[in-house]
């Protein structure tokens, strides 16, 4: 059984990915013991917090409703001057790396938007392909079934139709467990525009419940605020994981910061070391310890707990500790029409344009996914109908026709593993006296040059089609959410951190899933393959405990 | 009272802190657990409780009176041809008022306007309100209505979400997030005339 100060198992972060390695390590007969840094809160609680925020912060500050506790931060945004209080960015792309996580018991998987594409079988070869960034370590074949097993997991609903499956032509061992949501007015539009230039708006796999109940949570009924919060977890979220887990023996410790893996004799990891609110110190032991606190707080701390031993941190032989940051650099564009078009019934996102992420072109530059964003649009159009001094009847039609007749596109296009592109140690210090994570970020050419000659030519495409009058592009690049790379995968100790389970190739009893092991980040989002590097990684882990 | 030693008694040996570091109840104290226990069993608590705790009411100025208030509500029908909350009316009034303290004289001249113009709908006397102050108060009277706050501020307080008329126009299609109108996969892709506008 597992204790406060022990177990088989020690996982620190209560994310998707903590939570399906322990889930599997209780039903293989192991003790567990999870270490979250932040709170663990009651799904009403961020309800009514989201609720309860001003319109204006309400619909884009995710992080918002998920106000962190002193010892466990995370970024903010309500003030520009709170959004340089934890996070350090800096380099010519610093904005495309403001990265809304959530330190609290469940994770990112709280806001996340439910969006689950597999990768492509090119996906995992973009060097032997095309000659730029790095090949997986093992191809499709072998990530495959890990994908059918985190949609089980998960939950995601998706077609059965092989003509809107992605990726297509490649054969599925499984179909996806619930069919999936249908379209609204805006989805469809967006679906007839642009076929009409060659290019297919599929259905999004999504872990969202779909006309029928899922692992005792009810099916989505269109909430339409996906982010921040499902207020009835038809949207999966990882806090939904939580009760399971001690259901079966698991134990949870909230406001527990781990902020030191102790290494000893022959490169074991011992320990580590967490900090309670009261900033008194406790020390846990294991036989093994996985650390999936997200993409930047885990090789945070990983640098963060150098020792004599290991001079450049945990696990950082190879000296990519922190190295080969990725996202998917983001460009928004808000669009005025003269037809309506229908955003705000079902789920925020629900669908993707993804032939454009693949082909030859990404030698030269990057591949890239395009969708339209579904939020209701009605708080915009009201602050943007009162802003012209508009009273009584002409007040609500104007209201209703910018609510109908605006849109957001979205383009997020692949990053690559740059090394400069790095995490260290900020000499600025947390509440906890624990450094705060310090990131450069350039997207680089590779995606410049996409931007440039290939996905705002297509955006203003696809906006025409759909009868744009005016057309507004951010000025910059903008975060996704998804971090990649920090602990990245492969089978050369010398140039990678982890091996093809999420072994840390130097600590044989230390794990690292999750999206920091990525070698390749694509232009779609990272959570399914990171359920997946989970569960292989948590079929090593019992496998490992069961036969040494 | 301090809220921790309304729980069950700690047993020797095991710590306050062991005790804290467990799941911790986040939610505020109106609507704790273990206060509704309470109510269960009869006990009676200093200040009591309804069965519906209500928010702490907005500090409103002297100067805002329950006639104040009563004017706010009728001057806010005539700029707005819409069902009005009073409840949220009176919080909002008097919010504004605190940030404002000229707002009760505004609104009675507002009012006058309206009275010399025998406006029943506020196209009928609007484009006699000068630009200026009164002009300014009227669309914020408007505004704070729509949006449910009455000031920008990010962290401002929120008088009406589910109510804030924002939402009334689009109401036919697009869902109030979170107040989902529908049922699983109940939504489709039909789309009402853009010239239609909901009653509400």
């Amino acid at each position: 059984m597992a204790t406060d100060d022990g177990a088989d198992v020690v996982v620190v972060g209560t994310g998707v990915v903590g939570c399906l390695i322990a889930e599997q390590a209780l039903d293989a007969g192991l003790s567990v013991l999870m270490l979250e840094a932040g709170p663990r809160v009651d799904r009403w609680r961020i309800v009514e917090n989201y609720r309860n925020l001003p319109p204006g912060i309400r619909l884009f500050h995710w992080d918002a409703p998920y106000p962190p506790k002193p010892w466990a931060p995370h970024l903010e945004t309500r003030r520009e001057k709170e959004s340089e209080q934890y996070l350090q960015l800096e380099g010519p792309n610093a904005r495309a790396y403001l990265q809304g996580y959530v330190r609290y018991a469940g994770g990112a998987t709280w806001h996340w938007a439910g969006i689950c594409w597999r990768l492509t079988p090119e996906d995992m070869r973009l060097k032997s392909l095309y000659g730029v960034g790095r090949d997986w370590p093992f191809g499709h074949d072998v990530i495959e079934p890990y994908y059918s097993r985190a949609e089980y997991a998960l939950g995601v609903c998706g077609p059965s139709d092989p003509a809107q499956q992605w990726p297509p032509n490649v054969k599925r061992s499984k179909p996806y467990p619930m069919g999936p949501t249908p379209f609204g007015a805006g989805e469809h539009r967006l679906t007839e525009a642009a076929s009409k230039i060659g290019l297919m708006n599929i259905h999004a796999p999504q872990a969202r419940n779909s006309g029928v109940s899922y692992d005792g949570r009810p099916p989505c009924c269109g909430n339409n605020n996906c982010f921040p919060v499902c207020p009835i977890a038809a949207k999966y979220d990882a806090a939904t994981a939580l009760p399971k887990i001690e259901a079966k023996g698991g134990r949870i410790l909230a406001n527990a910061v781990v902020y030191r893996i102790e290494t000893g004799e022959r490169k074991t990891i011992e320990a580590v070391h967490y900090f309670d609110p009261d900033k008194g110190s406790h020390r846990v032991t294991g036989k093994i310890f996985v650390i999936a606190c997200n993409g930047i707080e885990t090789p945070k701390l990983l640098l963060f707990s150098k020792d004599d031993r290991n001079p450049n941190g945990i696990a950082n032989s190879s000296d990519q500790v922190g190295r080969n940051m990725m996202d998917q650099p983001k460009l928004i564009t808000d669009i005025e029409m003269t037809e309506p078009l229908w955003t705000g019934v079902g789920p925020v996102q629900s669908s993707s344009i993804m032939n454009t992420t693949q082909g030859e072109f990404r030698s030269n530059y990057a591949g890239a996914l395009f969708r339209m964003e579904n939020f209701a649009r009605s708080s915009l159009g009201a602050a943007a109908a009162l802003k012209k001094g508009l009273v009584g009847k002409a007040l609500d039609k104007e209201i209703r026709r910018i609510s109908a007749c605006t849109a957001r596109l979205t383009v997020e296009h692949e990053p690559l593993p740059w090394p400069n592109n790095r995490l260290t140690l900020s000499s600025k210090k947390d509440w906890l006296g624990i450094s705060k994570p310090n990131i450069y970020y350039d997207v680089s050419d590779y995606v410049r040059r996409s931007a440039k000659e290939y996905t705002v030519p297509l955006l203003h495409k696809l906006a025409d089609g759909l009868g744009a009058t005016s057309f507004k592009l951010s000025p910059e690049f903008l975060n996704s959410d998804h971090i990649m790379g920090g602990c990245i995968m492969g089978t050369d100790p010398t140039t990678s951190v982890v091996d093809p389970d999420c072994r840390a190739h130097d600590h044989h009893n230390l794990f690292l899933p999750g999206g920091g092991a990525m070698p390749s980040g694509t232009a779609s989002n990272s959570t399914l393959t990171m359920t997946a590097l989970a569960l292989k990684a948590a079929d090593a882990i019992v496998d490992q405990l069961r036969h040494g | 009272m301090d809220e921790r030693k309304q729980h069950a008694p700690i047993s020797p040996g095991v710590t306050e802190r062991t005790k804290l570091a467990r799941y911790r109840d986040d939610c505020p104290t109106a609507f704790s657990l273990d206060r509704r226990e309470l109510l269960l069993t009869g006990l009676s608590l200093v200040g009591g409780l309804a069965g519906v705790p209500t928010l702490p009411a907005t500090a409103a100025p002297p100067s805002w009176s329950q006639q104040s208030a009563a004017q706010f509500m009728e001057i806010s029908s005539l700029l707005i041809p819409h069902r009005l909350n009073e409840e949220v009316g009176k919080r909002m009034g008097a919010a504004m008022s605190a940030l404002n303290p000229s707002l009760s004289e505004q609104v009675t001249a507002l009012l006058s306007i309206a009275k010399n113009k025998n406006a029943r709908i506020v196209e009928e006397f609007f484009p006699d309100v000068p630009a200026g102050p009164l002009k300014d108060t009227a669309l914020a009277i408007i505004s704070a209505w729509y949006l449910g706050v009455v000031s920008d501020a990010p962290d401002a307080e929120v008088f009406a979400y589910e109510y804030a008329l924002m939402y009334g126009p689009t109401k036919d299609v697009m869902t109030i997030p979170s107040y989902a109108i529908s049922g699983p996969n109940g939504w489709t892709a039909e789309a009402p005339p853009l010239d239609s506008m909901p009653e509400f």
